[in-house]
Formats: C-alpha cells, structure tokens, sequence
C-alpha cells in the first residue's frame, strides 16, 4: 500500500525536493530563492499555456520519455531487478535522444548528440554499479539489496565512481554540457512548448527520485545511514553546482568514463579477489 | 482556473534590439543576487517556446526588426511584451536616423514601458510585477482574429459596415 502510494505520488515528491533544492542554492548564493511550491506554480501555468506541436511523434516521444521514467522509478520501489531498472532507464533516455532528433532545431541535435556522448558516459558505470552489487549480495533483485547489511564500505569505490553520474543524470555543472543553458538554450528540451515541455520538466523531478533511490542502495537496509548519505550528496551535489563551471564535453566523457571506470573496475577486481 | 498561476511563474526572454548593453546590463543585475528577480520566480529561458514575459531592449535596428517579429510569434500565449528603456520605447536619442526603426512598437504591440536611460534595476522589477498584472488578464481569446467590421449595409439611407451606422451631427465619442 505505502509503496503504491510512493509510486504515485513520486513526481509530486520529485517536486518538492527540486523546490527545496532552488531554495537551498539561492541560500548559498546569498539570496532568497524562490518559494518551495515554485515548480508546481510553474506546472499550472505550464499547462495553461498555448502549445506548439512541431511534429507529433516530437511530443509523444517527450511524453514516453517521462512515461518511462516513471515506470523505472516504480520498479525501484517495488524492488525489482537492478538491470532490468538500469536498462529501462536507458530506454527512457533514448525517447529523450530520438525527440531530439525528430526535429529540425540544430541545437535539438547538438543536445541529442550530447545526451548521446553522456549516455556512453555514464552507462557502464551504473552496470558495474550492478554487477558490484550482484557480486556482494548473489542478486539483482533491489528487494534483496535492500534486506542485506550497508553496502557502502565494500563498494566504497564505485560510490565514488556514481557520484560522478549523479551531475550529468541532473544536468548539474560541471557536468551540464547536456543542457548547456546558455549555449545550447536546453538542447534537446528546446522545441518543446506548453504541456509538452511539462512533460520534460516533471520528468526532471523524476530523475531527482531516480539516482536519490539509487544512492540508498549503497546503504542497504540502515536507513539511518541512507539519510546521511542523502543529506551529505545533496549539499554536496549543490556546492559543486555553484563553486565550478562548465567543462566541455569531450573532457566531461574524459573524465567520467577515466574515473568512473577506473575506480568501479578496481572494486570489481578487489571484490573478486577477497 | 490557472490564470493565477501565471503570476507566479513568469519565464523571461530578453532580446537586444541594437542596445547600447546599458539596459541588458541592469536587466542581469535585477536577476542577480542583490535584486534577485528570481524570488518572484523569474527564470531567464533563453528559449521562445517556454517564456512569458518578453523584455526588449534598444532601438530597434533594421536588421533587428525581422528576428523581434519572429520571437514574438514563437511565444505560446498569453505572453506580455515589455519595452525596457527610453530607446526601445521612443527610440530615445537614435530617434529618426536612418538605420533606427523608433521603438519596438512600431512592429509588436507592447504592454509596459520602461523609461530611463539606462533603466535602473529597481523599475525593471516595477516593469516586471506590472507586466504580471496584464499577463493575468489577458486571455487566449483576446489573442484570436475577429472580424473589425462587417458587411457593408445600407440603413436609414446611409451605407455603413459598422453594426450601428454613424449619423451626422451625432457625438463621436461613443467610437
């Protein structure tokens, strides 16, 4: 029943923590920030707004993209299979790329090919986030991860390694040349209008959900634990945001996959050997 | 039913007609920390598609003049136009010389007028929380094309195509 609840309302709660999150950053920056309902205000008004359609499948794939989002974060709540929740995220990223590319917007493609280059990015890590996990529990299955014993001193090194998804997966900088605001106007999101782009905004609160209930695997059934670890993530994900700027993508894939993949194979190849 | 909404999340474009960069100046300096615009929930999208609120700046050039009517129609309704310094509303001191089109109003209608040169950031922000006050009256069938007049008809002896005909001698003031 609880979990059937969490599902549901898992956008609204996406909300309120994108809210707080503007709230926290203004805070940092010295400044007021908007009020804590600020992205259900900008939802209504969303809604109420003319919308442009540049090709159908343009706007059916932006609503597939949150659709699919959504399915994935339900599977994380039930405790279903990681890979199968890391691949179907996957192809909820692919919705996004295909958008993009279905229209005739240079910076659509720019954002689509960039989306693209961060998937190649980020991917192998969270399967080796998987495998990692497969390797200390002898499961996939997310309900069993989650009854095992804090996961986060054995897999110490691949945390490291996630942490470094968690920017691009949020379009935080200095990972944000996805997005690239002020260069690339949002990429892929550029040509959505109305009830569309609503689509895309809340599927932004779900992918807050997302890696938040990713990052609570690592500590496992400790749920004190897992908020600290939230808490800790979460500020720290913010300062970053607003003490570094953005780098360019080939040193973003540079540095990602040289890390990432450094860091998670060491754990792998410890954890085999122990 | 959501027109209140609309009021709390303004999302601003700014566009520079030719400006001097005094007005875009003080337009970033009302969204930075000291005045921080975003307290009202102002996002500075760089994107037509998803703003509210457009902020022009600077006389309009001639080479400015087709990109203004093009971003215009790109926002969705309901969407308020707001002229932001003495430039872009009279075309300030560039007014009548060759390359100048005199104010934005020349080419989209616009809503607010900012005067001053340059515009200090505490009247962008009156401009602003102004623009919202029309933004939340105006409705999408303000914005449909409707018939001025009608066919011409002929009553009482005087041909008109307007539905009561105007007689002579009778005050105008009604029209």
């Amino acid at each position: 029943m609880i979990e059937m609840l969490l599902i549901l309302f898992a956008p609204l709660i996406g909300g309120l923590l994108y809210g707080f999150e503007r709230i926290v950053r203004a805070r940092m920056q010295n400044r007021q920030g908007p009020p804590l309902l600020q992205p259900f205000y900008d939802m209504y008004k969303l809604i109420d707004k003319q919308a442009f359609i540049v090709n159908p499948y343009h706007s059916i794939l932006g609503i597939m993209h949150f659709v699919t989002l959504w399915i994935v974060v339900a599977f994380i709540i039930l405790g279903q299979n990681l890979l199968y929740v890391i691949f179907l995220h996957l192809l909820s990223t692919i919705f996004i790329i295909l958008a993009g590319f279905s229209v005739k917007s240079i910076y659509s493609h720019i954002g689509a090919n960039r989306e693209l280059l961060a998937m190649l990015a980020y991917e192998p890590i969270l399967i080796m986030m998987a495998v990692g996990f497969f390797m200390l529990n002898g499961s996939f299955d997310i309900s069993i991860i989650r009854e095992k014993e804090a996961s986060l001193f054995p897999l110490f090194l691949l945390f490291l390694a996630y942490l470094t998804v968690i920017p691009i997966k949020l379009k935080k900088s200095p990972f944000d040349a996805t997005e690239a605001h002020q260069e690339i106007v949002g990429g892929v999101e550029i040509e959505f209008s109305g009830v569309f782009f609503e689509f895309l905004y809340m599927a932004k609160w779900l992918e807050y959900i997302f890696v938040y209930l990713l990052l609570f695997l690592f500590a496992g059934n400790n749920i004190l634990l897992a908020t600290a670890l939230f808490l800790i993530v979460f500020l720290l994900l913010n300062l970053i945001d607003n003490a570094t700027a953005r780098i360019k993508m080939n040193h973003l894939i540079k540095i990602v996959l040289g890390v990432g993949i450094t860091l998670g194979m060491c754990n792998l190849l410890g954890l085999s050997y122990v | 039913m959501y027109e209140k909404y609309r009021k709390k999340s303004p999302w601003i474009l700014h566009y520079n007609a030719g400006s001097c960069n005094g007005c875009d100046i003080e337009i970033l300096a009302a969204l930075a920390p000291k005045y921080d615009l975003e307290r009202f929930g102002v996002i500075n999208t760089g994107n037509p598609k998803q703003s509210d609120i457009f902020l022009i700046t600077g006389p309009v050039t001639l080479r400015s003049r087709e990109r203004i009517v093009e971003l215009y129609t790109q926002i969705p309704e309901p969407k308020v136009v707001v002229a932001v310094g003495s430039c872009s509303c009279t075309g300030g001191v560039f007014r009548d010389m060759y390359n100048v089109e005199d104010g934005v109003d020349r080419y989209i209608p616009v809503d607010v007028y900012i005067p001053g040169c340059a515009v200090s950031p505490e009247l962008i922000i009156d401009g602003v929380v102004k623009g919202l006050d029309i933004l939340e009256q105006k409705t999408k069938e303000m914005e449909k094309p409707f018939k001025l007049f009608q066919e011409a008809t002929t009553k009482d002896g005087i041909t008109s195509r307007r539905e009561t005909p105007l007689r002579v001698g009778e005050d105008n003031e009604k029209n």
